[in-house]
């Protein structure tokens, strides 16, 4: 394991042979939208630069962004991904236990110093001292800033690192509080959802292990390639939602004909994830195909929004006066009300984004 | 922090955690004298509060909540609530829901017997330590963390499995579909045949790497020497590479568990429950008393004193003061302990297979893997028949009704054992919610009498070898358990 060892050396120990390595490279150009012509250029990062080591640390969770991080979508990208990372510190798959973990995590900071990203599932929770999440015998948050402190980047993973997710509802009776929140000095890359579809998790970790850089950004952290559209954009009910024809309830003729779930609870309209496009478990389903309204899991307080079975929501993420009533109202009126109320609020998205002016996050430098 | 061992005299004592490949966090503070532990303390070191978080709300909202206590029983956790909140409204899904409903559930349940088998138990026997062993090579090869072939082959099977979950779920985990009512996916004749072909390619890998054999064959057999011969016989497979280690090493000795096994019934079909309900008690079968569970307080960090869960509290002691240990509780049952999980689930059954691993009504290292073998080789074959029980022209969900006032239970029987939730509503809103999850019952601290909880019995004897910082048998006997420690404190 010297410092100079490659990505490509690492995947060719780990049993991968060259014709995987190169279809590999050609899948992940696909996944992050880029032309045929990147597919050598990966390959050649791969094949020359040196490997970004990985910590993945746990804190208050349940264990589900690493639940669908291993059901990636297809089974050579993760285990290409899997075998990048594997060398360092996961204390849910690695083989070491005990102290040996503990020295395994220690070794890879002191020895990459500067130069690994930091993966964090979970979040600390502050009150009475962190005490209510304890790893090796001290509070995750102190683990935490351990290992951020000589971090290159981090990565939020899921909802819970991102923006404290149901653990954070009222009263967040531990105080568990998101990362950016804690570490405040690093450049931290959001990647929300509860769990994120595995498709996204292992398309940016690639992403940032091939090219050595972090994501173009929305204002909130959260990598643009992913999470720029609302799931309502590209849902295939949305047709239903034009036309009117709802479902309004989960037992009627409407339900069982695939109509638009917005009045039993959908927040597909604000949630910007890719459920719809890439989908879940292997891109067979996502929420809204097997009937059941979008929660909204990828969005900061999902959870203190009220009932999910509520028919009408704010929805003051957009920052406008516009809100769910009028929305809902007009929908309820008559179809070109609906298209209309949401073409001003798409209008008023992008001018936002706009004024928001570039939030391209500076290239890393190692 | 593993390792902090400093010797006074012959006694030891041994921090063991942070465990690895168990879900959430672990601690294990190990007493040893000489060669083998006298006392094992077992702590959960995470708390979160949800059932602080579901007071006040809508109770439809548990079912978004409680899955989220974990992300790998996320459906057993839905289904507890589920089971709940029907009983609240005073209605039960049609047939069609039923059979949805319990082969979502089964999916999750076999997945993470696959896992546990694969990634979390096997792993251990390729140990340095047992270089030795004629098998080393073999399961080396096979089971290595993350490098073994069969490791890989598990996880692409699990994946290939959870196409269920995308059919019939949507998503995985945290599943929103499953309904007090039913389902909320209404899957047409093309989904089910989608459905029918995934748990057959699911079976496939079963009979080629995991079994070597048909499934019926394996749920056929009844004694612990047709189990050997089985081993011994055909072609090489997964389960028979672990029944020729559990025999070298004397696995069926090794961490007894409680000689009560209690099971809340597995799957509820229209007219029949699979793998049925009962408390097992020195191997002789009776029904669970319900009014008899308390939670203990004494050893946990929560002030309060033991209740049963429709009154009881969770009330975080921020002092956390001596003598407690752990955020966990300790359920006890008319006072005692009891061991749940799939040999509890597989011999309430009575299944003759289940019955023959326990030892003196006690289940063991070898009777847990035993245990949820079987009921891989007895679910996918169900799983199959509840597909073809599904008719597409009737509905799978009933209309809700309101819920203003009232009590109710959940139970459910998760991968790892008996789960159960206990709901009071008032005015529309969560009064009270308590939550008892399988390794609740399994890792508990000790009570007010001083009883250790089963897997802290369990690891009493349990031999360390000279100079082991992670005594390998202490290893196999927590993971013998498949301890889900997110549920446990939750």
């Amino acid at each position: 394991m010297q410092a100079t060892e490659t990505f490509y050396d690492v995947m060719r120990r780990q049993g991968v042979t060259r014709r995987s390595f190169l279809k590999f490279c050609s899948l992940t150009a696909t996944a992050l939208g880029l032309g045929p012509a990147f597919v050598p250029k990966i390959a050649h990062a791969m094949e020359t630069k040196p490997r970004t080591p990985v910590i993945w640390v746990h804190g208050l969770e349940c264990t589900c962004c690493s639940e669908s991080f291993i059901r990636s979508a297809h089974p050579l990208v993760k285990d290409v991904v899997l075998s990048m990372i594997s060398l360092d510190y996961d204390d849910t798959l690695m083989a070491a236990a005990g102290h040996q973990a503990e020295a395994a995590l220690e070794d890879t900071i002191r020895r990459y110093k500067g130069n690994y990203i930091l993966a964090v599932e979970g979040n600390p929770p502050l009150n009475e001292d962190g005490m209510y999440c304890i790893v090796g015998g001290k509070p995750f948050v102190d683990q935490l800033r351990h290992a951020a402190k000589d971090a290159k980047a981090i990565i939020s993973w899921g909802s819970c690192a991102s923006h404290g997710c149901v653990q954070a509802a009222r009263p967040n009776p531990t105080r568990a509080t998101p990362v950016h929140q804690v570490i405040t000095d690093k450049p931290i890359i959001k990647v929300p959802g509860c769990p994120p579809i595995a498709e996204v998790m292992t398309g940016v970790i690639t992403y940032m292990l091939t090219f050595d850089r972090i994501p173009e950004l929305d204002r909130t952290g959260r990598p643009k390639m992913f999470y720029s559209q609302r799931i309502h954009d590209k849902c295939y009910r949305r047709p239903h939602f034009d036309a009117g024809q709802f479902v309004e309830a989960f037992d009627d003729e409407g339900a069982r004909r695939g109509y638009c779930l917005y009045k039993v609870g959908c927040k597909g309209p604000t949630t910007y994830n890719a459920c719809s496009t890439v989908r879940w478990n292997e891109g067979t389903s996502f929420p809204i195909q097997a009937g059941h309204g979008c929660i909204g899991c990828s969005e900061d307080g999902f959870w203190d929004k009220g009932s999910w079975y509520a028919r009408l929501t704010d929805i003051n993420q957009f920052g406008v006066e516009a809100n769910a009533d009028k929305i809902g109202m007009t929908a309820a009126i008559g179809v070109g009300g609906a298209i209309a109320a949401h073409a001003a609020v798409s209008a008023l998205k992008r001018a936002q984004v706009k004024n928001n002016g570039s939030s391209r996050a500076p290239d890393l430098e190692v | 922090m593993g390792g902090g061992a400093d010797r006074k005299g012959e006694t030891r004592r041994l921090i063991a955690g942070p465990f690895n490949r168990v879900e959430g966090d672990l601690e294990v503070r190990l007493t040893i004298e000489r060669d083998q532990v006298v006392a094992a303390h077992v702590n959960s070191p995470l708390f979160r509060g949800f059932e602080a978080i579901l007071a006040g709300k809508d109770p439809r909202d548990a079912l978004t909540i409680v899955p989220r206590i974990c992300g790998i029983c996320s459906v057993s956790q839905s289904m507890a609530a589920q089971h709940a909140l029907a009983e609240l409204q005073g209605i039960a899904p049609p047939p069609n829901g039923l059979l949805a409903q319990a082969v979502v559930h089964a999916a999750e349940n076999l997945a993470d017997h696959l896992i546990h088998f694969h990634v979390f138990f096997m792993a251990d026997f390729a140990r340095q330590i047992y270089a030795p062993r004629p098998w080393f090579e073999e399961v080396h090869e096979l089971f290595a963390a993350k490098t073994g072939t069969a490791v890989r082959a598990a996880i692409e099977a699990r994946a290939t499995l959870f196409h269920v979950m995308g059919i019939l779920a949507g998503k995985w985990p945290h599943t929103l579909s499953l309904q007090p009512g039913g389902v909320t996916k209404a899957p047409d004749a093309r989904d089910r045949m989608r459905l029918l072909a995934t748990v057959r390619q699911f079976r496939a890998f079963c009979e080629k790497q995991l079994f070597g054999a048909p499934l019926e064959e394996v749920a056929a057999l009844e004694t612990a020497d047709a189990l050997q011969a089985f081993a011994e016989t055909g072609g090489p497979a997964y389960a028979k590479t672990y029944l020729r280690i559990a025999r070298d090493l004397d696995l069926h000795d090794a961490g007894l568990g409680p000689p009560r096994l209690m099971s809340f019934g597995g799957y509820r079909l229209p007219d029949e429950t699979v793998f049925g309900p009962g408390l097992l008690r020195d191997g002789r079968k009776e029904e669970i008393d319900f009014s008899a569970i308390a939670e203990d307080l004494s050893h946990s960090w929560m002030l309060g004193e033991a209740a049963h869960p429709a009154r009881g509290e969770t009330v975080p002691d921020p002092q956390m003061c001596e003598p407690g240990y752990s955020w966990c509780k300790a359920p006890r049952l008319t006072g005692e302990t009891v061991e749940v999980g799939a040999i509890a689930r597989q011999a309430n059954d009575g299944h003759p297979l289940a019955l023959a691993m326990l030892r003196d009504g006690r289940a063991n290292v070898h009777g847990r893997i035993v245990g949820r073998l079987l009921e891989i080789a007895r679910l996918v074959p169900a799983m199959e028949s509840w597909v073809r029980a599904m008719d597409v022209s009737e509905p799978f969900i009933l209309h809700p009704r309101r819920i203003e006032d009232g009590a109710a239970r959940g139970l459910a029987e998760a991968a790892r054992g008996s789960l159960g939730h206990w709901v009071t509503v008032e005015k529309g809103r969560i009064a009270h919610y308590q939550i008892v999850a399988p390794t609740t019952w399994n890792f508990s601290p000790r009570d007010a009498t001083g009883a250790p909880g089963p897997l802290e019995a369990a690891l009493e004897g349990a031999p360390v070898l000279r100079g082991e910082t992670t005594p390998v048998s202490v290893q196999h006997i927590v993971r013998s358990f498949d301890p889900c420690m997110v549920c446990t404190v939750h």
